[in-house]
């Protein structure tokens, strides 16, 4: 306790300093009067007792340091005299400052926007109790339903009744929750409201979903196993998000009832605010829904793999036990299950397993997206902070150069050389930390571009752009590790200058060890500029080339709007007076060229493939299967994909016709590579339905799912001809529309139109089509801007670089510069002389900086679409671009050197 | 008249001694004290006092009041803690053990 007693007394005087000063003082005084008076009673006269009791009293400024030294405060006393001495000087010189904390506002800002961003995809667990305990039973995000074996033998998507199996069976599990892997759209209504049906995000999870992440409701409860069973009346949970921003937190909306895709349920809770679910996405769910009132009960058969499974694990138990438990229940099951694999694969069994992930962020969704993205633009921020760090040293340098004199003094009257450095230093953490707290602005502004940028489109983001502890923390250690790495060299620069040297007056010189030490930093500064120039150069082209490629469509004047009349209670009966109907009142809308209607349309987040059996030829089951899709008539005429052979899918193809199918060119060479496909039968399910379709069309590859890679093999079938025995009915999903003028300016009518047809039709969404693909390209779009960002961040730091070292070096030759005027030399030959030095810089930098940028280019060749790393045009576009910036940057200081009088420059000193 | 410089680490235990036989002593006062004890022989360069005072006010060994002197003048007081009686009595010990060691060693020359 005497140690912490011992404190209290020490920070006692620190509080009380000014008081413990005039203590001392007063003290030592009556000592020392007290023994002059004594001596003057000796005998000795005024002037001898005054310096007798001095000399035996001591030095007194010593003594008095010794004691307050006792108390061990000095290094703060030091430190504070330092900050105010550096808070001082700052303000001397306004515009150095301003520029320095811009600087450094931009250099940090960018780096803690996106390590905002880093923090909150890739670093931040799930908003739940214990994400470390969360496991996810299978290793990749495939998505939707999986029938058969899955993908390299790693199970991640699961049938209901594995899921019980699987739950039932192991007890390490402390809780083991199944939910769907997509999320759907919902069709919600408030009992009672007159306003129609607006579309949300709903997600199907099992009755133990809550429990499981060990969530408490923020109002009302959430879902509780008995709610998730068959007989149970109907009750959903909303996110907090879409009770304040669509219910204005309404109290009396729990318990109420609600009409979800035409059911009457009752909002049983409300989840805590920040809760997503179980993946960090744009436009997370609005409302969770037991599985027992998924709609589609043909999914709960055992084939159907479409769950994703997350379990906390108990603490007491091994991980590798659990999967190595896990795989063996899934053989057992698939062995006990002959319809789940079929014949042909079931010598794939021992292959199939369950690989146990930790899962403290959850499914790893965007993690896995925008891994390689984050990384390269956590690189481009760092490359920025260290241009902006060298452009700090350099103005740092400057102003040491110019405080020689100054220093040299202090020096000279005995200054410690290291208590120099440290208020060198303390000035460059003050200006450093200055930069930091301006950073946190730019950063907010930045995270909050960032996050529009890459969730474009997106109506909610879970991701607050507000700076979180960590984030402030690293905004912290940033701004400290840049004043410590842009101060130290200057500060130990500035302490070697020579006392006596300046003292002399040695200012006057033609080349001097500044401007020596300065070069280092513009050279590098231009280096690293190239490198971001390139790479935006390269992004950008990418970009550019993904956009305007040949996608096999044509997005101008189109419009997509998505419906899905499932949701308004349509049944299979009804689909084909709805089309009809649709196909009669779209095309009539004033603007409309074209209309039709397809189960989904391309480049739209959806995607169906399923095997087929070509007839007269062998069942091939290691083909990857193909995709395909459904269309109305005048399809490919709306989309604007051309015809190659044949006919298109029309109004002939109704549901007594004779079945047919259109299939694009990568489904002909694959499936016929030597035969004329026009007049071949195929089909789905298995063997016997290998005569279902004829083919009677070939048109162009378009791309539907992948924008990067080729096409994939691809059939068009009519959309009211329904495979037979095909359970997978085909609802239409998408609306094309081609228009005349600008495609959302038609979005009124068009909402018009359907109400009109049937007012509870809900439109999930009405975009063009050119959005539709433009938001393919968003992680694309956002390292592409921010890479143009910071390569002309980076640019106009060398710049100011540039000016800096030149108009510096130009004010220290000002003597030199006037001589040689005075010996004869014209204005342009000191032009010269100015911008060749900046030049060489420049060059300088280059050869340093193109290397590098090739050897990056070649690390992100695999992120580029069609652009070579090594780009001629891209390079001396970059080239000339940072030649000319420096040029400017150089030939304003050289302009001033050249306005120099030799009177006054000879005079000058 | 010789004066010696008092033996290092002395200082502390002539402190405590002075403060421990008068109760309140003030600086001057406590000077005065170890020059009269040792007859004038040890003499300290009396400001060193005053950090060494604060050192065992650190350590809370004295404890500082302010009060008047019989001249009437504004004095510091230095009185001894329960704790710096007890560090007292381990000076004191520490030093005849040293003592009693360094007289050993020159007698047995």
């Amino acid at each position: 306790m005497d140690w912490f007693r011992e404190l209290g007394r020490r920070l006692l005087m620190l509080v009380r300093r000014g008081q413990f000063d005039t203590d001392l003082d007063e003290e030592m005084r009556l000592h020392r009067e007290l023994r002059e008076e004594e001596q003057i009673a000796g005998g000795l006269s005024a002037k001898e007792a005054h310096y007798a009791a001095h000399r035996r009293f001591g030095n007194d400024l010593l003594l008095r340091e010794e004691s307050r030294d006792m108390w061990g405060w000095n290094w703060l006393e030091n430190l504070l005299q330092d900050i105010r001495y550096g808070l001082r000087q700052l303000r001397r010189i306004p515009g150095f400052t301003t520029v320095a904390v811009l600087t450094l506002a931009l250099g940090i800002g960018a780096n803690t926007a996106i390590f905002t961003l880093v923090d909150a995809v890739m670093l931040k667990s799930l908003p739940v109790a214990n994400p470390s305990q969360l496991y996810r039973l299978g290793d990749n995000n495939n998505r939707g339903i999986e029938v058969g074996t899955q993908k390299g033998g790693s199970f991640v998507l699961y049938s209901y009744p594995l899921y019980e199996n699987l739950r039932d069976h192991t007890p390490e599990f402390r809780q083991l929750a199944a939910f769907k892997s997509n999320l759907s759209d919902l069709s919600v209504r408030r009992r009672g409201d007159s306003a129609a049906a607006e579309p949300y995000k709903g997600e199907y999870v099992s009755g133990n979903y809550f429990t499981m992440f060990g969530i408490r409701a923020f109002a009302g409860r959430l879902l509780a196993p008995p709610d998730d069973s068959s007989g149970a009346p109907r009750v959903a949970v909303m996110a907090y998000h879409t009770w304040q921003q669509h219910f204005g937190l309404d109290p009396s909306l729990i318990g109420s009832s609600f009409n979800i895709n035409g059911i009457p349920f009752t909002i049983a809770g409300v989840t805590p605010p920040g809760f997503y679910g179980d993946t960090l996405r744009s436009d997370p769910p609005d409302f969770w829904l037991p599985l027992a009132a998924s709609p589609d009960r043909w999914m709960f058969r055992a084939e159907f793999n479409w769950l994703y499974l997350i379990g906390r694990l108990r603490s007491d138990v091994a991980p590798e036990r659990v999967q190595a438990r896990l795989t063996v229940e899934l053989q057992q099951w698939l062995n006990t299950h002959p319809e789940v694999i079929p014949e042909h694969d079931r010598g794939d069994i021992p292959k199939q397993h369950v690989h146990l992930t930790n899962a403290p962020r959850g499914v790893e969704l965007m993690q896995t997206d925008y891994a390689t993205g984050l990384r390269l633009l956590v690189t481009l921020s760092g490359l920025v902070l260290l241009i902006a760090c060298a452009n700090i040293a350099n103005l740092l340098l400057a102003r040491t150069a110019a405080d020689r004199p100054q220093t040299a003094l202090r020096l000279a009257l005995g200054a410690p050389r290291e208590r120099l450095i440290w208020q060198k230093l303390t000035e460059s953490i003050l200006l450093a930390l200055a930069g930091g707290a301006a950073g946190l602005y730019v950063a907010y502004a930045g995270s909050r571009t960032i996050l529009l940028l890459a969730f474009r489109g997106a109506h909610y983001i879970p991701i607050s752009p507000r700076p979180s502890l960590p984030v402030l923390g690293f905004a912290v250690l940033l701004s400290l590790i840049t004043g410590v790495v842009f101060g130290v060299a200057p500060a130990w620069i500035g302490s070697r200058s020579d006392p006596g040297d300046a003292l002399r007056g040695a200012t006057r010189s033609t080349t001097d060890r500044s401007s020596m030490v300065q070069k280092p930093p513009a050279i590098l500064q231009v280096a690293f500029s190239i490198v971001l120039l390139i790479g935006a150069g390269l992004v950008t082209q990418s970009l550019s080339n993904l956009e305007s490629q040949h996608f096999g469509f044509v997005t101008e004047g189109r419009l997509i709007v998505d419906i899905n009349p499932s949701l308004a209670g349509y049944t299979a009966d009804k689909l084909p007076a709805l089309y009809q109907r649709l196909e009669d009142a779209l095309p009539r809308i004033p603007g409309v060229l074209s209309a039709s209607l397809s189960w989904y349309s391309p480049l739209g987040g959806n995607n169906a493939n399923t095997r087929v059996y070509i007839e007269g030829k062998p069942p091939d089951y290691r083909d990857v299967a193909p995709s395909w899709d459904r269309v109305g008539p005048h399809y490919f005429e709306t989309i604007g994909t051309r015809l190659l052979r044949g006919r298109l899918i029309d109004e002939r193809d109704t549901p007594a016709s004779q079945r047919v199918a259109v299939i694009n060119e990568t489904f002909a060479r694959t499936f016929f590579p030597s035969e004329d496909p026009i007049g071949q039968h195929f089909g789905i399910g298995d063997v016997g339905h290998s005569g279902d379709f004829e083919i009677v069309g070939i048109v162009e590859d378009a791309k539907y799912q992948d924008t990067r890679g080729p096409a994939y093999a691809t059939f068009f079938l009519p959309l009211l001809q329904t495979p037979p025995g095909g359970s997978l009915a085909g609802w239409v999903g998408a609306i094309e529309l081609y228009v005349a003028g600008k495609p959302e300016s038609l979005e009124p009518s068009v909402r018009k139109t359907l109400a009109g047809i049937d007012p509870n039709l809900t439109i999930l969404s009405v975009q063009s089509f050119a959005e539709q693909v433009s938001e393919n390209f968003n992680q694309e779009r956002l390292i592409a801007r921010l890479t143009e960002l910071f390569g002309l961040l980076a640019l106009i730091l060398a710049c100011v670089g540039l000016y800096g070292v030149t108009s510096y070096s130009v004010a220290r030759r000002t003597n030199e510069i006037g001589i040689r005027m005075a010996l004869g030399a014209d204005r342009r030959s000191v032009l010269g002389l100015v911008l060749r030095g900046a030049l060489a810089q420049v060059v300088a930098g280059l050869a340093i900086g193109i290397p590098l940028a090739l050897v990056g280019g070649r690390l992100l060749s695999s992120e580029l679409y069609s652009v070579k790393p090594y780009n001629a045009v891209n390079l001396s576009l970059a080239v000339l671009i940072l030649a000319a910036s420096a040029l400017v940057a150089g030939l304003i200081p050289a302009r001033r050197a050249t306005k120099v009088d030799p009177m006054v420059a000879l005079r000058h000193e | 008249m010789h004066q010696d410089e008092i033996p290092p680490g002395t200082l502390y235990l002539l402190i405590l001694k002075a403060l421990a036989r008068h109760g309140e002593l003030h600086g001057y006062e406590i000077a005065n004290w170890i020059e009269h004890v040792s007859d004038e022989v040890l003499q300290v360069e009396e400001g060193s006092l005053y950090p060494a005072l604060q050192r065992m006010l650190i350590r809370g060994w004295v404890k500082a009041k302010w009060g008047v002197t019989a001249g009437n003048r504004r004095a510091r007081y230095y009185r001894l803690t329960p704790l710096g009686r007890k560090q007292l009595e381990v000076e004191v010990s520490q030093f005849e053990r040293v003592v009693a060691a360094i007289t050993r060693a020159i007698q047995t020359a």
